[in-house]
């Protein structure tokens, strides 16, 4: 009797040991094998001789070689240079301005934040698309314009392969600004009052008090956007495609979109994991130092 | 003095941020309003704020050209399902990481993390090759299986930050008291991690109806979610303005009713937790 009770008890203290890793690791197990499992087979066959199936046939480095003397590559590297610059520096500042001008305590606060989140919450694909039919001359604002009679009226970038690219930068500018916003206000939410009371009774002016101890506290907020804007601006594919589709011809591919429409409609496999790869190992090289600093911090 | 002037500028201030927030939403509001003009009024000058004649008639004419219920109900479907699929297998591993921490919780979560902000392209041949072998090309089950997959990090994280928020104290108060690890879970866990599981489930919900890349890729016609369904009306096609902007707002209704409530949790999960 007394030696089952035992067992009982001993049964349930193990059972309250184990339990807690038995029940995580499906979920790791998932993730290790759909995300790294997956990921080390793209790795794979961008050094293989894959076309349009997967083939085993080993080729060193020849993919990334060639992938980087295609010239549509190049043309998706130049393009997300000049788009995540210009959306990462633009959604900062936005952000920034919007964000110190909701923290005056202005009437209406909790009306204008979801007002100013509401684009982030609607799908890329989505805002791609209206903004196509906006920026389209034949039935957009510039034919908008010429019917209420500004006939000189022109605003025709997404068709020109120049000014394409910065169609996506407006589009991709509105959808997240408000989101940036939340972030530093955030971060202006969190600091000390009494800081900047003792400063303001120093006479500090309201820029000083802006310049000198307001943005340095911001940096962990200025560090984050960075971060998730950068990593948005590489994956960027919904958007590139519901907007111009990466054209006129390829003046506003993106690395996503390339990848996709090399394997898929050249069926090169081999130089298209070779470019996800690119991607791939951009992207760790942005956000694992971040996270791991952030993870750090909170101890 | 300096009253009127502190005064002056927080009306300046208050202006400014309402003007910018107009022009923000504008866009949305008048796509909503130009879906119930016809299209001579739609392009009227001057722009029709109101006393336009209300028409439904532009809903009909999408619904019958591309049958928006399908679409409609194929998000409901896909969304819905890859989040509470997410939920199941992520709270237990959300509970085990936030109530018995371990020395490698914070780097398991950390590596969790990372692999949500990888890009999808990343693991696009791998599962397109699955689908294709089992045949789940334009299912409604192999969708909801990948983006419970691709959202599943973001689920556990969420789920973990909730779960830590529940005092320490409440579950040791329980323990003294003799409560089973199964009482536990079901009278004093639960109930206070119900609320946590909601927000999260809202998120998610979002997260996977707005999704687009997987959605776009694996389906053609009889698991499309609406996604495709815009997608579709991409070249208007002899369409206008008030046609367009009712299948745009079709498309974002759903989203515009959640995502009101749902602005913390948006912020919390695209900001992986970096903005609470």
């Amino acid at each position: 009797m007394a030696t089952t009770t035992d067992t009982g008890a001993d049964f349930r203290t193990r059972l309250q040991e184990w339990l807690p890793k038995l029940v995580l690791s499906p979920s790791l197990a998932i993730m290790l094998v759909f995300v790294y499992g997956f990921i080390a087979f793209t790795i794979y066959l961008s050094f293989t001789d894959s076309r349009m199936l997967p083939s085993f046939g080993w080729v060193g480095w020849d993919n990334y070689d060639r992938l980087f003397r295609v010239r549509e590559w190049n043309v998706a590297l130049t393009n997300l240079a000049i788009f995540a610059s210009l959306y990462i520096v633009i959604c900062t500042l936005i952000g920034l301005t919007l964000a110190i001008l909701l923290d005056q305590k202005i009437r209406g606060e909790g009306v204008l934040r979801p007002i100013f989140l509401y684009p982030m919450a609607l799908s890329f694909i989505v805002t791609g698309t209206a903004w196509k039919w906006f920026l389209d001359p034949a039935i957009g604002l510039e034919n908008t314009m010429h019917l209420w009679g500004w006939e000189s009226f022109t605003f025709n970038w997404i068709k020109d392969r120049e000014m394409a690219i910065y169609t996506i930068v407006i589009a991709a500018v509105w959808q997240s600004s408000g989101f940036v916003m939340a972030m530093f206000l955030a971060g202006l939410r969190g600091i000390d009052n009494e800081i900047l009371k003792a400063a303001q009774m120093d006479g500090a002016s309201n820029f000083q008090l802006y310049r000198r101890i307001i943005l340095p506290q911001l940096r962990p907020a200025f560090l984050s956007a960075f971060v998730i804007l950068s990593h948005l601006a590489i994956k960027s594919y919904d958007l590139v495609i519901a907007l111009t589709g990466g054209g006129p011809g390829n003046a506003t591919a993106l690395p996503a979109t390339f990848m996709y429409s090399y394997t898929f409609t050249r069926n090169q496999m081999g130089i298209g994991a070779a470019s996800a790869v690119i991607m791939l190992m951009t992207i760790a090289a942005i956000m694992v130092p971040y996270l791991y600093a952030e993870l750090r911090e909170k101890k | 003095m300096a009253r009127a002037v502190t005064t002056r500028r927080k009306i300046a201030t208050t202006v400014l941020a309402w003007a910018i927030g107009l022009l923000i939403f504008f866009p949305i509001f008048w796509t909503i309003l130009t879906s119930f003009k016809t299209e001579a009024q739609a392009i009227n000058n001057p722009p029709l704020f109101w006393g336009f004649d209300f028409t439904l008639e532009n809903y009909a004419v999408v619904q019958e050209r591309s049958d928006y219920m399908r679409f409609l109900w194929n998000s409901v479907i896909i969304a819905g399902g890859s989040t509470i699929l997410g939920i199941l297998v992520a709270v237990p591993a959300a509970w085990s990481m936030a109530f018995v921490p371990s020395r490698r919780t914070k780097d398991i979560l950390l590596w969790m993390l990372s692999t949500k902000m990888l890009p999808a392209v990343g693991v696009l041949y791998p599962i397109s090759l699955i689908f294709v072998e089992f045949n789940l090309l334009d299912t409604r089950g192999g969708l909801i299986l990948v983006l419970m997959l691709i959202n599943l990090p973001i689920i556990v994280w969420m789920l973990y930050t909730y779960f830590r928020e529940i005092p320490a104290e409440i579950l040791e108060a329980a323990r003294m008291d003799g409560a089973t690890l199964k009482a536990e879970i079901l009278y004093v866990l639960t109930p206070m991690a119900i609320p946590g599981i909601a927000s999260t489930l809202l998120l998610n919900f979002i997260l996977a109806w707005n999704e687009a890349f997987w959605t776009l890729n694996l389906t053609a016609a009889s698991a499309a979610p609406l996604t495709a369904f815009i997608a579709s009306y991409s070249s208007p096609e002899g369409l206008f303005f008030a046609k367009l902007s009712a299948a745009s707002t079709m498309a974002i209704a759903p989203i515009l009713i959640l995502g009101w409530f749902s602005q913390k949790q948006l912020v919390r999960g695209l900001t992986f937790g970096a903005v609470k």
